[in-house]
């Protein structure tokens, strides 16, 4: 019963979300405003939901004592810190949870990020290797755009940077556009399956 | 020679590298000559040709972790846009790019001598982009009836006549990622907003179907993106500064390329003997 009643939900306001597209009165759009509002409150519950089911599992492998217990702690802390300073002083300019958010995370994160860059030239080290045609082809297209829109593509050649344009506004993009093809195909497949009771996920 | 780079230490060789290449040309204050692109000459001229008093909307779509190459960005198109006293209003679909795109709108805006509520606006953060893009659609002031510091919006000089994209002259969506694509399919699509995007260079190639489709007019990315905007600003920034590190770093891993092709025909050389 409870999944024929979500199902029904799922269809009526499937249906109602495509129809409202084409069909705009003003009752249309009060209830498409409407639906608006609760998509964000029930995403803005899903946050609460998603950080108490992350504390929910990390507290058990800290009482199960596995070997991850430090990062464990480490997380829960950190969460609990957030949170904490967040109510108590609130979130503004001045707030701990802003400078903590300053000089702990943003920090931390460009730090992982910048890591990509090391990880990046050892793959290519590896990874460039030529040992077929089509790997050559994709050796040559990588050097051509990696130096064509480096700095120093346009004092190596003024043509090199307009090649590396032309490889990534051609080739890149025919990739590219068949790829979204298939994603928009794709998307539609799933919507209707969802809507038609097909896919149901919250079985 | 080819032994000890096809070895452990070679990975090391290839990160001392890296490191010297992204790290030496940052302590060398040399600025390298370079043109603007067509791509950001027509960024540019979108924002150079929106009449005074126009209204941007600026999306801080962007994590912490992409900040030290946006920044340059960010600045650069703030500083054009305030130039051309444009109406900026900033808001974040992102929650990390909410504090960090305050400061940097606040910042800027403190450098060209604006006033909150006058001439810029900060919304701060919205969950669940697909329903707030939407909301927007149907009315801002409703979405945002307060600014990110509890303020009440609807008397505010700055959003004065404006109710949705129809008053909005250009969204500007700063992002590491796919945030575009929820702008082109519920902004663009639905409601035909003009749309300009500000990316991380590795993005960049994501977004040039839509820019032939002409569902995004134009994008920026990358510190070279930021360092041609710099010099059509005529303001010196942190793009200008990075380029150098950012193509000796590109030169460096090329020459990685290479050495990695040698060594690979070296070991099969040597196999063959």
């Amino acid at each position: 019963m409870t999944n024929r009643l979500a199902w029904i939900a799922t269809l009526v306001t499937g249906l109602f979300m495509m129809a409202q597209y084409f069909i705009k009165t003003e009752a249309t759009n009060a209830i498409y405003t409407t639906l608006l509002d609760y998509y964000q409150i029930i995403f803005a519950v899903s946050m609460i939901v998603g950080g108490i089911g992350l504390l929910k599992q990390h507290s058990l492998k800290v009482q199960r004592s596995s070997q991850q217990r430090g990062y464990s702690l480490i997380t829960i802390t950190a969460i609990l810190f957030m949170v904490i300073v967040a109510v108590i002083s609130g979130t503004g300019a001045t707030s701990p949870y802003q400078w903590a958010f300053n000089n702990l995370q943003a920090p931390m994160q460009a730090t992982t990020f910048s890591l990509l860059a090391f990880f990046v030239a050892s793959a290519a080290y590896r990874g460039f290797r030529v040992k077929s045609a089509p790997a050559f082809v994709l050796a040559l297209a990588a050097i051509i755009v990696l130096v064509g829109k480096s700095g120093f593509g346009e004092m190596i050649s003024q043509q090199l940077p307009a090649i590396a344009g032309w490889v990534l506004n051609n080739p890149s993009t025919a990739a590219k556009r068949g790829i979204l093809i298939g994603v928009g195909i794709g998307s539609v497949a799933t919507a209707l399956r969802v809507i038609l009771g097909i896919e149901r996920s919250y079985r | 020679m080819s032994r000890l780079l096809s070895t452990f230490s070679a990975r090391h060789l290839v990160f001392l590298v890296v490191l010297l290449a992204a790290t030496i040309p940052l302590l060398l204050n040399i600025r390298l000559t370079h043109t603007a692109s067509d791509e950001t000459k027509h960024f540019y001229a979108n924002i150079d040709s929106l009449p005074s008093g126009s209204v941007v909307l600026m999306s801080f779509d962007f994590e912490a972790s992409a900040f030290a190459e946006i920044k340059p960005l960010a600045e650069a198109v703030l500083r054009h846009c305030f130039r051309q006293n444009l109406r900026v209003i900033g808001l974040s679909l992102f929650a990390e790019g909410t504090a960090l795109g305050e400061q940097t709108l606040s910042r800027i805006a403190r450098e060209k001598g604006k006033v909150y509520g006058t001439d810029y606006l900060y919304l701060g953060f919205r969950p669940q982009c697909t329903s707030a893009i939407l909301a927007i659609g149907e009315s801002l002031p409703k979405e945002f009836p307060t600014d990110y510091f509890g303020a009440a919006t609807a008397t505010m000089p700055v959003l004065s006549g404006v109710t949705n994209y129809d008053q909005i002259a250009t969204v500007i969506s700063i992002t590491d990622g796919g945030m575009p694509t929820y702008w082109v399919d519920y902004a663009v699509t639905r409601y035909h907003a003009r749309l300009q995007t500000v990316l991380t260079a590795t993005m960049v190639t994501s977004f040039y179907p839509y820019i032939s489709s002409g569902q995004i007019q134009s994008l920026i990315a990358g510190l070279k993106g930021a360092a041609e905007y710099e010099l059509l600003l005529n303001e010196s920034g942190g793009g200008g500064r990075g380029l150098l590190a950012q193509s000796v770093s590109q030169i460096a891993i090329l020459a990685i390329i290479l050495a990695g092709n040698m060594v690979g025909y070296l070991d099969r050389r040597r196999k063959w003997q």
